[in-house]
């Protein structure tokens, strides 16, 4: 016991210390506590009820389509719709109670409900009786794990009879909404119901409280001011969220599942420029998922308004002229495999494209005649064109040296030996130069080109050995016009059109020459024509003209955010001299006594130029025949006027127009549509009218709105 | 068991009572902490395991009394520094690193085990035997003899507490730090050394902390301070700008304990999501649940153990008792104190549990260790009878 020590007097001194230091720190401590819990607790309290914080991304409207003169074409259209958001940890008993509720506020088209569904349904609402139709003894399997739950719920939904699906028959409404809360993704408004009456609205509105996830908004629809007028090149927005074959494409860029994208041409090429920038809100939110606040993150902005190089009054009037002169010539029996036609007009200067008209006969369901929207055909269907592309043949002649300027050649059928004679369009045309060749439309000019091009040596009667590849020559400087390549029109699903793939014989390169062996889009004829107005330049056509900044004003158009420049996609590869002399022979095509297109043209005040083009082609439509198709006439007209400072370039399209012999229908269009296009110009002078396009107003908007009713009604009853 | 009558008055039933008191609060508390589903585990079962453990340990350490502690500290302390050696040359197999820190060994069967809860024990034996020996060498006291046995108690704490901040283990860390600055207070050094050291050792620390707040760099390049160590002092400052790591946990906490308001939302009314809420955060989901009723309810309950264990000190005529105890205080006093004070933003977040009531195996067999020193001290207390308390 040694070490033992009697306790020094310090020690009691220095532990009460201590303990009057533990005294200190454990009232700081309460004295903490009391702050923190009393003091502040209702701080606290509120703020863990409202620690969920949702981001929803509401909808915007997309950027609206305008005229080159300002004329709204597309608009928006706002539609009350019901939403409903699933949040995280919704169960799916919880969206049947919501949805039942629902149910009795909104009436829901119940058609597309499946038995499944009612099935899937079943199980759900009842689940002791969906224990019921499984065995004790499979019961015993699945607890062994000999059965997978899947497995299992096959069985109940092969068990379940009719009679207990008409049990949830008249839930159908219910399933039917519960079928659109599980169409969303979490935390992204679904729209359940499009269209909602005043009434239904008012009555969800209301009731928000009880409806957990749902929500009344506005969506948009479009509304085409012009109805069917370009609709096809307008193109559509996906029903139901992304397009699942560009799913990732899409996702990547920051889109949504259920957001609605352009599927189709405008919509779909401009898709960048037309979607706006999501309103993002945060929704504050208790542990229930009620929203106890609502804060808005960016307020998002309408989608950018395109400005298109369309002039809508020009459309319509081309369009009509299209279906009155087809309407015509339908009275004519060889006019039966008729049923399209195609104008385009652009700016050879600019490849704005100020018309594309395209008309398609059909019938409706009651098997009447109607006129339908074809307008892309312009571009997405190819035609034999014949001789309106021999510009570009006189001039492939000239640039491989076959034949120069002024050559002369006489006009008496080819014949080559096992071939049938192939001669010009009639007989006696005499010596031609290639002006004039031009302008009477010999083929026999052309054929000789070819053959110099393809280095044969022409001895009447006899074979004629020829180099295959002169197909390869003559194809690709078509191309330099766009004649079988693509234009570069900024619109998708582009057609380059077919190219003959038999090389054996001459005479197919002779068809070439005049247009009868390779196909073309009107949208290359128009840029080949083109080309050979502005003196060589191939231009990119382009149905953009500039990029707005969208306003909240319906009746103003918003400043230019970009204006999309001419592009020039190559120069045509020619001398000085060649091309004056092939806008020389369109000129005189015209405006001579005996040019092809003369008798339609010939005076016309705006002086144009130009080349006919009758194919002789197979009917390849849509028409089914069997054995042989018949052979049709293909009429085809390429121009521009004024011919020596053009403003305009045209081509027409008339596939299948008759049989063997028939009415001038492409010369009878096109004349109109000249007359009409300057006709329309001097009206806008004589109005003082502002030809630089759109600045701040919307030349249309009473008319657009006046309709709109309209429209929404029309649609309503086409859809019922 | 048969007990003799003096045995019976001889037992510490009032801690014998705080201790149920615990074990309750540590299992209800730690119920409606694992229903966070963080882990898989069934915490409560493991608890009650490790307080039935503590229990057997406690049993065995009141047949020691204090003079076979006494000779047995420098080997205790021995022991414990080896462990902690062991620790940092051990392969990860056996020690492996968690949440960035060494600090447990893999015992196969029975889970992991954390040396430094026992080395704390072992430290106030050690510590508490220097002081002894010196008083008894030096039976004159001068400011030169002070000094030398701050020098030694120094040395003696140094050895472990090296070894535990190169774990790294600040919490652990600081509770010997605590038990080193409680022992200096109690052993009786003079004022005048206290004063300039505690003095000295204040301007550093908190010119430390202005440098934190207004000049990092400055530590970062000088003191080669790691920088998450400075995180977790601008997560307590402001914990809404620093909302991933320490932030977050602080954050959260605050929500939950402050929610629990003055009585809270009841057994398992948890809302908030706190991660290891069964262990050092446990006082969040006391905070939450019975409020502000039932958190002073468990700082009472320390306050009284501490009561408890300084009137032991006071009663027991053997001055190695007596620092013990005061050992055991300065432990206990800390471990709460930074515990709780962390759940509420009165101190920065350390990794260190709530002695009693936090799940964990070692922790609480340490705790219990400590708790077997005062009932021996109580059990073989000769003059218990006799002695009238000195509060």
């Amino acid at each position: 016991m040694t070490k033992k020590k009697k306790k020094k007097t310090h020690v009691p001194f220095r532990l009460n210390m201590l303990f009057f230091i533990v005294f200190l720190l454990f009232s700081a401590l309460i004295l903490r506590l009391g702050i923190v819990q009393i003091v502040y607790g209702d701080d606290f309290k509120r703020e863990i009820e409202r620690t969920e914080d949702i981001t929803v991304n509401n909808p915007v409207p997309r950027g609206k389509m305008f005229d080159r003169n300002g004329k709204v074409i597309v608009d928006n259209i706002p539609e009350k719709a019901i939403t409903y958001t699933k949040y995280q940890g919704t169960s799916q008993q919880d969206m049947i109670e919501v949805a039942t509720l629902l149910a009795k506020y909104i009436d829901k088209d119940d058609e597309e409900v499946r038995e499944r569904d009612m099935k899937d349904y079943w199980i759900l609402t009842d689940e002791e009786r969906a224990k019921e139709k499984i065995t004790e003894a499979e019961w015993d399997q699945y607890r062994e794990k000999e059965l997978t739950d899947k497995e299992i719920y096959n069985l109940q939904l092969k068990r379940i009879t009719e009679e207990d699906l008409l049990e949830v028959e008249e839930d159908k409404e219910i399933l039917a909404i519960f079928r659109e809360f599980n169409k969303g993704y979490a935390l992204t408004p679904q729209i359940v119901k499009k269209g909602v009456t005043d009434k239904e609205f008012a009555f969800v509105s209301e009731n928000l409280e009880q409806l957990p996830g749902v929500d009344t908004t506005t969506d948009w629809k479009r509304d085409y001011v012009f109805k069917n007028t370009l609709r096809t090149i307008i193109g559509n927005i996906s029903e139901e969220g992304l397009p699942s074959e560009q799913l990732d494409y899409y996702l990547s860029r920051g889109y949504s599942r259920n957001d609605r994208v352009g599927s189709s041409y405008i919509e779909q090429q401009y898709e960048d420029v037309l979607h706006g920038k999501k309103a993002k809100i945060k929704n504050i939110t208790d542990k229930a998922g009620n929203v106890l606040d609502t804060e808005v993150i960016s307020e998002g902005e309408r989608g950018k308004d395109l400005v298109l190089t369309i002039d809508m009054d020009l459309q319509l009037a081309v369009e009509k002229i299209i279906e009155e002169e087809m309407l015509a010539a339908k009275k004519d029996p060889r006019t039966a495999l008729l049923d399209r036609a195609f104008v385009v007009l652009m700016d050879p200067y600019t490849g704005e494209i100020l018309t594309m008209a395209g008309k398609q006969i059909g019938k409706d369901e009651d098997g009447k005649q109607v006129m339908n929207d074809y307008s892309r055909g312009t571009f997405t269907s190819s035609y034999n064109v014949g001789s309106a592309i021999k510009g570009a043949t006189v001039l492939a002649g000239f640039n491989t040296g076959a034949i120069t300027p002024g050559t002369r050649i006489h006009d008496t059928p080819v014949v080559i030996a096992n071939s049938n004679p192939k001669g010009s369009w009639k007989q006696g045309l005499g010596t031609l130069n290639d002006i004039d060749a031009l302008k009477v439309s010999s083929n026999v000019y052309m054929f000789h080109t070819a053959i110099r091009m393809a280095n044969g040596i022409y001895r009447p009667g006899q074979p004629l050995p020829f180099d295959s590849s002169a197909f390869d020559t003559m194809r690709n400087y078509f191309g330099q016009f766009g004649l079988g390549v693509r234009t570069g029109i900024d619109l998708p699903n582009e057609m380059v059109g077919f190219k003959g793939m038999d090389r054996s014989i001459p005479g197919l390169l002779m068809d070439l020459s005049i247009g009868q062996y390779d196909t073309y889009t009107p949208m290359q004829l128009v840029q080949y024509v083109s080309a050979i107005a502005n003196g060589g330049y191939r231009i990119q056509p382009r149905m953009v003209k500039e990029i707005r900044e969208p306003v909240m004003k319906n009746d103003e158009i918003g400043p230019v955010i970009q204006e999309i420049e001419p592009n020039v996609l190559n120069k045509i590869d020619a001398e000085p001299g060649w091309l004056e002399r092939v806008q020389e022979g369109f000129r005189r095509v015209m405006q001579e006594p005996n040019g092809t297109a003369a008798g339609k043209f010939r005076g016309k005040p705006y002086s144009p130029a130009g080349k006919t083009g009758t194919a002789q082609a197979q009917y390849d439509g849509p028409v089914k025949f069997t054995g042989e198709k018949p052979g049709v006439m293909n009429l085809s007209l390429v121009g521009y006027a004024p011919h020596d400072n053009p403003e305009i370039a045209m081509a027409v399209m008339v596939p299948w127009a008759y049989y063997n012999e028939g009415p001038s229908i492409n010369n009878n269009i096109g004349s109109r549509v000249f007359d009409t296009y300057f006709e329309l110009k001097k009206k806008r002078n004589e109005e003082q009218a502002d030809p630089q396009g759109p600045e701040h107003e919307v030349e249309n908007i009473d008319e657009a709105q006046e309709g709109q009713e309209d429209r929404i009604t029309e649609e309503a009853l086409s859809s019922e | 068991m048969e007990r003799s009558p003096k045995n019976h008055d001889k037992f510490d039933w009032t801690l014998t009572l705080i201790l149920l008191l615990c074990f309750i609060i540590s299992c209800t508390a730690i119920y409606s902490a694992q229903t966070t589903g963080q882990y898989a585990d069934n915490f409560v079962l493991r608890q009650v395991f490790w307080y039935a453990v503590g229990a057997i340990i406690i049993s065995i350490v009141v047949l020691f009394d204090s003079e076979q502690f006494w000779k047995l500290s420098w080997y205790l302390y021995g022991f414990g520094v080896f462990l902690l050696v062991l620790l940092v040359i051990a392969p990860e197999s056996i020690a492996p690193i968690r949440n960035g820190a060494k600090s447990w060994f893999i015992i196969p069967g029975l889970g992991s085990i954390q040396p430094s809860e026992f080395v704390k024990i072992f430290l106030i034996l050690a510590l508490s035997r220097a002081i002894i020996s010196h008083t008894k060498k030096y039976q004159t006291k001068t400011i030169g003899s002070d000094f030398l046995l701050f020098f030694k108690l120094g040395i003696i704490t140094s050895i472990p507490l090296g070894l535990i901040m190169l774990q790294p283990d600040l919490g652990t860390g600081l509770v010997i730090v605590a038990i080193f600055t409680g022992l200096i207070l109690v052993s009786g050094i003079t004022w005048k050394l206290i004063i300039p050291i505690y003095g000295t050792g204040i301007v550093i620390f908190s010119t430390v902390f202005y440098l934190v707040i207004s000049n990092p760099d400055f530590l970062e390049k000088y003191l080669k301070v790691q920088p998450y160590q400075f995180r977790r002092i601008y997560a307590w400052l402001d914990p809404h700008s620093f909302q991933t790591g320490d932030g977050y946990h602080l954050i959260n906490s605050m929500r939950a304990i402050g929610s629990g308001m003055l009585t809270g939302k009841g057994f398992n009314g948890r809302e908030v999501y706190i991660p290891e809420n069964h262990t050092d955060f446990i006082f969040s989901v006391i905070g939450e649940e019975y409020g502000f009723v039932g958190g002073s309810l468990v700082i009472g309950i320390f306050f009284l153990l501490i009561y408890h264990l300084i009137k032991t000190a006071l009663e027991t005529t053997d001055a190695y008792n007596t620092y013990i105890c005061a050992g055991v205080i300065c432990m206990i006093t800390f471990h709460v104190f930074q515990n709780i004070g962390m759940t509420i933003q009165v101190l920065p977040i350390t990794g260190i549990p709530l002695p009693f009531i936090s799940y964990g195996g070692s922790s609480l067999m340490g705790n219990m260790l400590a708790m077997g020193l005062i009932y021996s001290i109580r059990f073989h207390h000769k003059t218990y009878m006799f002695s009238n308390s000195e509060l």
